[in-house]
């Protein structure tokens, strides 16, 4: 009795910080769960950068919505930009709508960066990040993928490709990635 | 003065009553807008830093998000609002200081139950040394001289009866008393050789 107590708490001890450990070093440490996702996404209407129109989430409502954060200084948003473009070329007069939220940046820098990069999608500015604090963004890039229905379905962390804007796509509108 | 036990737990009582009270009463309350802010943002972690909260970065998303508290604040939202708010978009992750509810719980309540239990071993082991002092004695038993009337050691001999002292304190207390009245037999017999 006097051994075997101590040594089953040592190894009950033992067995709980290996299986806290093998379930945190299993997991994916740049993965960030969205507490977003399933729920409503936060409305915005926020005007394009060349300030021509205001862009409002709710005119989306019925449309799958890629909302994509970005800045002219991200250096992994210009990796994702050749899929971004790619999938707008596809989908976008199939219901799906892109919107890049410019990421504290200068206007004079990211309409540079869009007449460089020949964006063609709706780029929008985010006085004070207030878009980017609602949808609890931490770096960028960061894509939220947003059903008919205007609940955030998915969210991507860091560059995204085109084989996944299209899996997320063909989840919530079969008939566009089809 | 002759009861150190009691004195030592009074000071326990009033350190953890004087903790208690401190943990209740919280921070003092924020008087100027200035100071609710301060008050929120301390609360919140700093999402692009590594464990420093959004009072004390100097990131610029911190800088709005200070900026988002105050005009919260002006719009009349209060303070659990907003925390609310932020943590509808980052998760509790948000909060410096896990909710007390759900796992969040445990944090809370880890340490007063492992101080708890520590207090329960000490405890225990200052009784049971209080009650069996030899029990802490590190001489090694010897052999138990048969016919002395003691009890069996845990290096008994085979034949003196195929008992062995249990692995308990109190027979650890009895292998000790015979060891101290052999002890003193051999003294004795010093004594008697020396005066012979």
């Amino acid at each position: 009795m006097r051994v075997w107590l101590p040594l089953c708490g040592v190894l009950a001890a033992v067995a709980l910080v290996a299986s806290v450990l093998s379930f945190g070093l299993g997991r994916d440490p740049t993965a960030i769960r969205s507490p977003l996702v399933g729920r409503a996404a936060p409305d915005f209407a926020l005007r394009t950068l060349d300030g021509r129109r205001t862009l409002r989430l709710a005119d989306l409502r019925g449309q799958v919505v890629i909302v994509n954060f970005w800045a002219s200084w991200c250096t992994a948003c210009r990796v994702e930009h050749p899929a971004l473009a790619a999938a707008w070329q596809r989908f976008r007069d199939a219901g799906v709508v892109l919107v890049g939220i410019d990421f504290q940046d200068t206007r004079a820098d990211a309409l540079a960066y869009l007449a460089g990069s020949g964006t063609t999608w709706p780029a929008v500015e985010d006085p004070g990040s207030r878009t980017a604090l609602a949808y609890g963004v931490y770096g960028i890039p960061e894509t939220f993928f947003i059903g008919p229905d205007g609940r955030v379905a998915a969210k991507h962390t860091g560059p995204v490709s085109y084989d996944q804007i299209v899996a997320e796509v063909g989840r919530l509108l079969p008939r566009a990635a089809g | 003065m002759r009861r150190p036990g009691i004195w030592l737990g009074l000071a326990l009582l009033a350190a953890a009553g004087t903790l208690g009270a401190v943990a209740l009463r919280g921070p003092a309350p924020a008087r100027t807008p200035a100071d609710q802010v301060h008050a929120i943002a301390a609360g919140l972690r700093c999402p692009v830093c590594n464990d420093l909260s959004v009072a004390d970065s100097p990131a610029p998303l911190a800088a709005q998000m200070r900026e988002t508290i105050a005009r919260d604040l002006r719009a009349g939202k209060r303070p659990d609002q907003i925390r609310a708010e932020f943590v509808a978009a980052y998760g509790e992750s948000i909060l410096l200081a896990p909710p007390g509810r759900g796992v969040g719980l445990v944090a809370w309540l880890a340490p007063a139950l492992l101080l708890a239990a520590g207090l329960v071993v000490a405890l225990t082991a200052v009784r049971r040394w209080r009650a069996h002092p030899a029990a802490a004695d590190p001489t090694p038993s010897t052999p138990s001289p048969a016919g002395d009337g003691g009890a069996p050691s845990t290096r008994s001999p085979a034949g003196d009866g195929g008992a062995r002292a249990g692995p308990s304190a109190a027979g650890a207390g009895r292998v000790s008393a015979a060891n101290r009245r052999l002890l003193e037999r051999a003294l004795e017999r010093l004594d008697e050789e020396e005066r012979s």
